[in-house]
């Protein structure tokens, strides 16, 4: 799987370096320029197809939306896995949190309707069995 | 960072284990009745467990503590009260991104892209949102430029304008090599094609790293001129004494 990464990572690495070589020349253009120029050119449309053939190997690989806000924020897109690990651990956090309490309801709730009921919990306890107290 | 969760989720171990059991939800053992209906099993035990309901609703006056809706959740093993990011193995992942320091700026994360890339997309339209709006068109396949197409691209000489030159400035790097450039945002490396007669050419490829060196010999050259010793107008043999 990373091997396809690195493979569209090259062929694109090669492609920005095409494209920055062609802007230097653009930039200050002379006659003697111009057979490098078509040369970068093609080089362009090559780079190109060989982005093109990568796209078949990653059509399986999905990226969320909210990355795109960020790049085009011009933040850094690590930002947004960090964001998303802390929540998810905030959020387990929280659901845990629910959950310790329910069960202590739970236990609290059945000690004092043990309490109130006593024949009622103890049939109740023999069809569910005994629960501890927590 | 994994102090935090660890602590939080070690306390596990010694908690009860969760599931039907530990809640006390989830379908229990109905008692024993004499003469079950003939038929279907499960049907059976349906009605059994209606019964159960009816008399142990009618004994007390309360309804019994168990979930009579079809449609409640299924119990699953994994809830939140376990440590998610260990069940998934994203501990390294976890310590990686949110143990260390992540660096804002894009910049950071692709350092060998050339251009102003930490400005917002949508100054320069190129941002990403406008990629997915509007699609380029598609489906064509890409050929070589041919002689013919390649004429289209016959530029005029000189120097672009001064609106178009922006675009190759690069953000001023922390880590450059030369010292003495560090105010200045760095120009692109100079064309190999040969542009030295302007003066102004001379000015911006003396900030070069490259070039550098080809500027001191150019010094030396010079002071080697104003000197009396001075053998001819190449200047390449070194200094003489007489």
């Amino acid at each position: 799987m990373a091997e396809k990464f690195d493979n569209l990572e090259e062929h694109l690495e090669k492609f920005v370096e095409n494209i920055r070589q062609l802007g230097i020349i653009v930039s200050d253009f002379q006659p003697s320029s111009q057979t490098g120029l078509n040369q970068k050119l093609n080089f362009m449309i090559t780079g190109l197809q060989d982005v093109e053939k990568c796209r078949q190997q990653l059509h399986d690989i999905n990226v969320p939306l909210e990355v795109f806000e960020y790049i085009d924020q011009g933040r850094n897109p690590q930002l947004y896995t960090k964001e998303c690990l802390e929540r998810a651990l905030a959020k387990n956090e929280q659901v845990k949190g629910k959950i310790d309490t329910l069960t202590k309801f739970k236990s609290l709730l059945i000690s004092e309707l043990g309490k109130v009921f006593p024949e009622e919990m103890a049939k109740y306890k023999a069809i569910h069995g005994d629960d501890p107290p927590s | 960072m994994t102090e935090i969760f660890s602590t939080l989720f070690g306390q596990n171990d010694s908690q009860p284990a969760t599931g039907p059991a530990a809640l006390g939800f989830g379908p229990g053992k109905p008692p024993q009745l004499g003469g079950s209906p003939p038929g279907n099993p499960s049907r059976r035990c349906r009605q059994t467990k209606r019964r159960w309901r009816l008399r142990f609703q009618d004994s007390s006056g309360m309804r019994g503590l168990r979930c009579e809706n079809p449609n409640c959740p299924v119990n699953t093993d994994l809830t939140g009260n376990t440590n998610l990011i260990t069940h998934y193995s994203l501990e390294h992942a976890f310590n990686k991104f949110c143990g260390k320091k992540v660096k804002e700026k894009l910049s950071n994360f692709l350092p060998e892209l050339p251009g102003m890339i930490d400005c917002p997309g949508i100054q320069d339209g190129s941002s990403l949102r406008s990629l997915i709006e509007k699609p380029p068109v598609c489906g064509n396949s890409f050929s070589p430029l041919t002689g013919a197409l390649l004429t289209g691209f016959r530029l005029h000489t000189g120097p672009l304008p001064e609106q178009y030159r922006l675009m190759h400035i690069q953000p001023p790097k922390k880590k450059s090599k030369n010292k003495y450039r560090h105010h200045r945002p760095q120009d692109p490396l100079p064309p190999e094609t040969p542009s030295d007669s302007d003066p102004k050419k001379k000015k911006k490829k003396r900030d070069d790293d490259p070039d550098r060196k080809k500027k001191k010999k150019d010094k030396k050259k010079k002071k080697n001129r104003h000197s009396p010793d001075h053998p001819g107008l190449t200047g390449s043999q070194p200094n003489s004494l007489r």
